[in-house]
């Protein structure tokens, strides 16, 4: 068990009784409650992007900042043009994303069927939330005019069947990949222990809410764990309080940068909602970041990183 | 006359089954560890009576609580917790009899038992305390301050003083039992708050309708699965490691 998993079935533990207590709890509740959570600490694990990306190419920070911009600029059209395949392509990307990040310190190495299984493990999660929250997706899209366009992607019996189908493929993959003697069966029990409280965690929280926990809890600070662990290794940072200080301008610069949009919105110079604006945002930063950390990933197994490093720590 | 001569088993009822069985179970477990108590190095032979005992009390009072149970059809909430008082602790005491050659100092146990304690009288006062009919605030919050406690040896048990002396046994066999004890906690412990949950007000018994009924279900088959799985486990590290002692 990793220190994160831990820290999340703490969470869970403690938390879920007091706020399944509490009743409906409204999206924008939600969404104030859950928000500095997200901009704090889920943002910095993206943050050093530049950082990793240069440590293992030839390019300048001014040029990696420039194609990271037009990668967020390509979004954004995306976003304004077909926002329906925006929308399904940030939620590929991020399953795949929450899928290598879950696993990687289990993997010597990362090849084409781990990273299907990244995909199902993602699609599993992912679409275990929409399905266990639909009601509430729902909600929001008929409250909602600019989220109306994704009511055909949020099908019931789609999302019914893709969770299950997803969730089957994600546990067979697991036990092929301990035949194989890529995952310890402890490894195997663990991470559907895992999956199981996640989907529990959507299943009983509200929606933002049991997205919070996991994304800041077993995914961020799992990767900036794992960032960490590099940047020290390699003498980059030799304390936490340097590695803060490494991820702090470009955190308060997208915070910096949110705060402004929702200002826009606020003063009805944009008119869109609070929260389909922060899915163009998290969208647009995501994008150019799963390739980040594809690369950075595929750097880490080739100089064996995981082997040297305790794995499943 | 003893009671178990005028009442029977009434077909439908698996809470009265799992009480007898359960206590059948705890019982012969008892008594296996009490004999192969003899067969076990010199070093292992008080984690194995520590064991025998756990499962030895835990018969006891299911003896009685089978009997109460079916006099009654109520929970037997207080004797319930009585054993858990005397069991639980008795088990970190074997967390810290493991480690104790890899140098577990005594102050491990006495805190691993205080947050079990901890954990035992929030649960018994959320439980016993409960008003008539249920009241979620009152379950919700004496559960939470209970986890607390759960989630102290949690933690020593994974990552703590328990995990880094297991670590530093350079014992194999000791390594992976108290891993598997670690497991134990984490899933197997973990069955004891869906049987509270179950409990009128808490939120299994509201939000799924499971019945308060289930308390006792989830409880006896948590028992049978912690203490005599526990114990087992400790076994198996004491005979593996008389073995390899004995073939070395």
């Amino acid at each position: 068990m990793t220190k994160a998993i831990f820290v999340f079935i703490c969470s869970c533990l403690l938390l879920t009784p007091i706020i399944y207590n509490a009743g409906e709890v409204s999206s924008s509740f939600q969404m104030i409650c859950c928000l500095p959570f997200l901009l704090f600490l889920g943002i910095p694990h993206g943050a050093i992007d530049n950082v990793l990306y240069m440590r293992n190419n030839k390019v300048s920070n001014t040029k990696f900042i420039a194609v990271y911009l037009v990668f967020v600029g390509v979004n954004v059209v995306l976003w304004i043009l077909i926002p329906g395949i925006a929308y399904l392509l940030f939620l590929l990307l991020s399953a795949y994303h929450f899928g290598q990040s879950q696993y990687t310190h289990y993997f010597a190495r990362q090849q084409l069927p781990h990273q299907v299984f990244f995909l199902f493990w993602g699609v599993s999660v992912l679409s275990g939330m929409i399905y266990l929250n639909i009601e509430e997706i729902y909600q929001i899209m008929n409250s909602y005019e600019d989220f109306a366009v994704f009511s055909s992607l949020h099908q019931q019996d789609v999302m019914y069947w893709l969770f299950i189908v997803s969730t089957g493929l994600t546990v067979l993959s697991m036990f092929i990949f301990h035949i194989r003697k890529d995952l310890t069966l402890e490894a195997v029990f663990m991470e559907i222990l895992i999956l199981g409280l996640i989907l529990l965690c959507f299943f009983l929280m509200p929606l933002m809410i049991g997205f919070t926990l996991y994304f800041v809890i077993l995914h961020s600070f799992k990767v900036l764990r794992e960032e960490y662990n590099y940047l020290n290794s390699e003498n980059i940072v030799t304390s936490v309080k340097g590695f803060v200080k490494l991820v702090a301008p470009f955190t308060l610069l997208s915070i910096i940068g949110i705060a402004m949009l929702f200002g826009l919105i606020y003063l009805e110079i944009w008119s869109l909602s609070y929260g389909y604006m922060l899915l163009i945002v998290i969208s647009s930063i995501t994008l150019p970041h799963v390739y980040v950390m594809n690369g950075f990933y595929n750097f880490l197994f080739s100089k064996g990183f995981f082997k040297m490093s305790s794995r499943g720590q | 006359m003893i009671l178990l001569d005028v009442l029977t088993i009434p077909k439908d009822d698996p809470i009265a089954f799992t009480f007898f069985t359960g206590y059948m179970a705890m019982l012969a477990a008892s008594i296996f560890f009490f004999f192969e108590r003899g067969r076990v190095a010199g070093k292992w032979k008080l984690s194995l009576l520590v064991s025998a005992l756990i499962t030895f009390i835990a018969a006891v009072h299911y003896y009685y609580m089978r009997d109460y149970y079916l006099a009654t059809g109520e929970n037997p909430t207080a004797l319930r917790y009585i054993d858990w008082t005397l069991t639980v602790p008795l088990m970190c005491v074997e967390f810290y009899l493991l480690t104790k050659a890899a140098g577990a100092q005594v102050g491990l146990m006495w805190r691993l038992i205080a947050a079990s304690v901890l954990m035992l009288v929030a649960g018994y006062i959320g439980e016993a305390f409960n008003p008539p009919g249920g009241d979620t605030g009152h379950s919700v919050m004496w559960g939470v301050i209970s986890t607390v406690g759960y989630v102290y040896v949690l933690y020593t048990a994974w990552f703590g003083e328990v995990a880094k002396l297991a670590e530093a046994s350079n014992s194999e066999v000791v390594k992976t039992g108290v891993r598997t004890l670690a497991w134990f906690v984490l899933v197997g412990w973990a069955i004891y708050p869906i049987g509270y949950m179950c409990m009128p007000g808490g939120w299994l018994n509201s939000a799924l309708g499971w019945s308060s009924a289930n308390v006792d279900l989830f409880y006896n088959i948590a028992d049978a699965i912690n203490k005599i799985g526990f114990g087992l486990v400790v076994y198996n590290i004491a005979i593996t490691s008389t073995n390899q002692a004995e073939t070395a």
